[in-house]
């Protein structure tokens, strides 16, 4: 609101005080993580080496951490890719190209995006096992690009109706077809776009649980979601430990949210899903 | 030319939201479970006979409304509350403390559910218990309390978002107007910011309800339903776990199926019906280039 | 209704290190409507939003009367403001967004509506109360935000460019038609335009800012005869003064090969000499080459080339272009102004 009002301070003291939860939360992991015994969120040890032995040793059976991860790291760039190229290509055609069902087309992308995708798992992993991709990395990749299709396709579709169509018109014009138009005129245009849907996608891939949890059995092809969860259903007693383990699962999240924090403001700002 | 540009991902939707859309309600028909795996037999609407006469579909349905409802009520009023909030105060702090409130949403959600855990536990380790001076492991103790504000935390940066953007989209001489006619700030929210705020409220909540209404993720992490008989069992938990879980010995695919059918079924007439209401004509107009 | 004196002392606001307006004093008084006329950034409005209270000034003191409220919220201003965009509340009826200051001062059911009426009737627009502002004219709006600000009787009455967004037909009608409701009501009003006409027409005494600084607060009539620097002689006048630079010396004043005779002896030295272009004559010593003809309806505006320079002339006498004219002024209409820009009263 452009007028501020008068006891402007009392109102963040508020706001900060609702959100120390969430502080509070990241605070205790941390502070686990390295020092092992937390007593809420006073550290009662000191920092504790053994906590991180998962980096080296396999902890209970097992695999090492690095499998997980690197696992994790195929599986967000891969689904961030087949999401960016697949979801503008289709975008661009529904926003700038004219063809019967055009309409047709866009309204099944939009009732998709409002469909809770989740409740067809079970489908899924029946589909799978018939394709022969149950328990394969492709399987998964392919079944998480697909479910955010809808909404990365409504993303860039936003930011290809920004564009001018005069410059579609002069490029067709000086001979140019739309195929070389899409990838050497269109595409750099809407690089903010590609950014912030390559974003998104990149961490909604990273922290995908359900997915792989239903979809990947081996354990040489366990992301770091399932990897975490299985300290989870322990009966365990060494929260620093798996403190530690998430420590390093959500790092790079964390190191994202810190450096870009009003660039991801904007782009959640964009479309937001549940 | 267009259908080069929309091969994959027409070929993606097809093969995993179309093809699972009708394979959910064909399972649900047939009698499919690990012994029958290869052959099911088609059983007609058996499955749903069989839910209905469930003696704990009951105490299932009562979760799930539960859940979405409480759930709901904080998703939109935090979201609105943060959104007012935030919007009082130097856009700078504003600023920050939504990017802040967009961590649950970001953050993987095994990570989430652990801290959750972390911050639950007994004295002298969870803060919850440290701060309220009474011991207790608050996931067992009061299970639907941390499931709805471990889910809402998530769920109000929604809300939050799309608000404050509505209350950004307000031309600024309005509220002068108001200032110049005596409105102090209470009276300004009242008469001038919440009415423009109707349709987003409504929005989201008629696409957080669809969207409560399948959700287990956090719920199987938190509790998997327990801690007793099935007490925060909600509909698509249930289903989730008569289909794919070990829980039952021999895996009842077609009735976890059926139940599933009942919520994609729900799904489509729901997103159609948000189609209609939430204005589809803005959305689409002809291209200015007719050649290919 | 009564309105009240305003005064402004050493006013000046900055955005960091932009100075949108440098120090001003200003007397306004009671019942008077006084403009603030300008080009965009001159400062006319930022001064308007510190009278209002939606900006609080970086130094200096605004008085109501004999108070001092330049700290003030503007809910405890008791001013009256009107917006260039109307700013109508959209999901509220005519009636409910009159009623609006009303309603915030908890006013009691049947003196609320006889109040709204009372002041629609002013305006007439009773007839339209129930509408929304969605479903009314430009002029209607506007008219429906000016009963908003004068429904709960103002002290002081703020128009921010509130005809800029009227078609042309209808600025002229609401021009006078505001202004005889400010004469009729006596309200103090300060106007904020960037139409020199405009601020002619409606009010008593017209302030004229450039980059922040006041140029001179004067009667439209002063204004128009005896403008303070060069800035206000360019600025308020249509068509704009012709402004030539040379020389005053010996009471004539020289421009290449341009002279004419000054109405009395001039401190010598450089300056400017301004001619309005309906103050030419034919006949004269200045000889120029038509090189434009535009019409005016019963009237001409001659471009003229002389000796390089495009002077503009209003004639009733319609040249050809490509033809000769000669020019003359009666000195007295003549406006000189020194090296620096100011004006130099020719001894009587």
């Amino acid at each position: 609101m452009p007028l501020l009002p008068p006891r402007w301070r009392t109102v963040l003291l508020v706001l900060l005080i609702v959100t120390v939860p969430i502080a509070a939360g990241m605070a205790w992991l941390f502070l686990t993580g390295v020092f092992n015994r937390v007593h809420g969120l006073i550290p009662v040890r000191p920092p504790s080496l053994a906590n991180w032995r998962f980096i080296w040793e396999g902890v209970g059976g097992r695999p090492l951490v690095h499998v997980a991860l690197l696992n994790s790291l195929v599986f967000a760039v891969v689904v961030a890719a087949i999401e960016v190229v697949v979801a503008s290509m289709a975008a661009y055609a529904i926003s700038r190209m004219s063809f019967p069902g055009r309409r047709f087309y866009l309204g099944l992308v939009l009732v998709l995006h409002a469909f809770p995708a989740v409740s067809l798992i079970i489908a899924i992993f029946y589909i799978l096992r018939l394709l022969g991709l149950f328990d394969t990395l492709t399987g998964v990749i392919l079944v998480k690009a697909s479910l955010e299709l809808p909404l990365g396709i409504w993303l860039m579709k936003g930011f290809f109706d920004n564009l001018s169509w005069e410059m579609e018109m002069a490029a067709l014009v000086d001979g140019m077809s739309r195929w070389p138009l899409f990838w050497k005129v269109a595409l750099p245009l809407v690089r903010p776009g590609l950014l912030a849907l390559g974003t998104f996608a990149l961490l909604s891939a990273w922290g995908e649980f359900i997915l792989p949890f239903t979809l990947i059995v081996s354990s040489q092809k366990t992301l770091m979601s399932n990897f975490l969860q299985t300290f989870l259903s322990e009966g365990y007693a060494d929260f620093g430990m798996v403190a530690a383990v998430g420590v390093v699962y959500a790092l790079p999240v964390v190191v994202i949210f810190l450096v870009g924090q009003r660039y991801l403001l904007n782009i959640y700002g964009g479309g937001v899903k549940g | 030319m267009p259908a080069v540009f929309l091969a994959p991902a027409t070929i993606l939707i097809v093969l995993f939201f179309l093809i699972p859309v009708v394979t959910t309600i064909g399972l649900s028909l047939t009698d499919i479970s690990t012994m029958t795996f290869r052959e099911p037999k088609w059983v007609g609407i058996a499955n749903y006979r069989e839910l209905a006469g469930d003696p704990f579909i009951g105490k299932i349905m009562g979760n799930t409304a539960r859940y979405v409802i409480f759930t709901l009520l904080f998703n939109v009023g935090m979201g609105l509350l943060l959104a007012l909030l935030s919007t009082s105060v130097r856009e700078r702090y504003g600023g920050q403390v939504r990017a802040l409130w967009l961590l649950p949403r970001i953050l993987p959600a095994v990570v989430y559910v652990f801290i959750w855990q972390g911050l639950t536990r007994e004295a002298p380790f969870g803060l919850v218990s440290d701060v309220l001076g009474v011991s207790r492991n608050w996931i067992s103790a009061s299970p639907w309390t941390v499931i709805i504000l471990a889910n809402g935390l998530v769920g109000a940066s929604f809300g939050m978002l799309l608000f404050t953007s509505a209350i950004r989209a307000i031309p600024h001489d309005l509220f002068y107007a108001a200032a110049v006619d005596g409105a102090t700030t209470a009276q300004t929210v009242r008469r001038v910011v919440l009415p423009m705020l109707t349709w987003p409220i409504m929005f989201v909540t008629a696409y957080q309800t669809l969207s409560l209404l399948t959700s287990f993720e956090y719920i199987l992490l938190l509790t998997d339903g327990g801690p007793g008989f099935y007490t925060t069992t909600v509909w698509a938990l249930h289903a989730y776990k008569l289909a794919l879980s070990n829980y039952f010995g021999n895996v009842q695919f077609g009735l976890g199926a059926a139940m599933a059918a009942v919520l994609v079924v729900i799904g489509i007439l729901v997103s159609l019906l948000y189609l209609r209401i939430f204005n589809f004509r803005a959305l689409v107009t002809e291209p200015k280039v007719e050649v290919n | 209704m009564k309105g009240i004196a305003v005064r402004l002392e050493g006013l000046s606001k900055h955005f960091g290190k932009v100075v949108a307006l440098a120090s001003l004093d200003l007397d306004i008084r009671a019942g008077e409507m006084v403009a603030f006329l300008g080009p965009s950034g001159c400062g006319k409005t930022t001064t308007l939003l510190m009278i209002a209270g939606i900006y609080q000034p970086t130094a200096g003191a605004i008085y109501f009367a004999d108070r001092r409220v330049e700290h003030l919220h503007p809910r405890d201003r008791d001013v009256g403001m009107v917006f260039q965009s109307y700013a109508l509340y959209p999901h509220l009826s005519l009636f409910e967004n009159i009623a609006f200051p009303l309603r915030l001062k908890k006013m009691g059911g049947n003196e609320l509506a006889a109040k709204v009426r009372q002041t629609a009737e002013l305006l007439g627009i009773a007839n339209l109360l129930e509408r929304r502002p969605g479903q009314v004219s430009g002029g209607q709006q506007q008219r429906a935000a000016l009963a908003r600000a004068l429904v709960k009787e103002p002290q002081v009455l703020l128009l921010d460019e509130p005809l800029s967004n009227l078609d042309a037909q209808v600025r002229l009608q609401a021009r006078s038609e505001i202004r005889r409701l400010q004469l009729d009501i006596g309200v103090t009003s300060v106007l904020v335009t960037h139409d020199q006409a405009e601020a002619l027409a409606m009010a008593d005494r017209v302030a004229v800012f450039s980059t922040g600084e006041l140029q001179q607060f004067a009667p439209p009539d002063e204004l128009y005869s005896r403008p303070a620097n060069l800035f206000v002689a360019g600025f308020v006048g249509h068509p704009p003064m012709n402004l030539i630079g040379g020389a005053f010396s010996d009471g004539v004043f020289a421009s290449d090969d341009l002279r004419l005779p000054l109405p009395s002896p001039v401190a010598p030295g450089r300056g400017t000499l301004g001619v309005r272009p309906e103050d030419f004559v034919m006949g004269g010593p200045v000889r120029g080459r038509v090189v434009v003809v535009e019409a005016l309806g019963r009237q001409v505006l001659i471009t003229v080339d002389v000796g390089g320079r495009m002077l503009k002339v209003v004639s009733d006498t319609r040249p050809s272009p490509g033809s000769m004219v000669a020019l003359g002024v009666d000195p007295v209409r003549l406006h000189l102004f020194d090296g620096a820009g100011r004006r130099v009263e020719a001894a009587p």
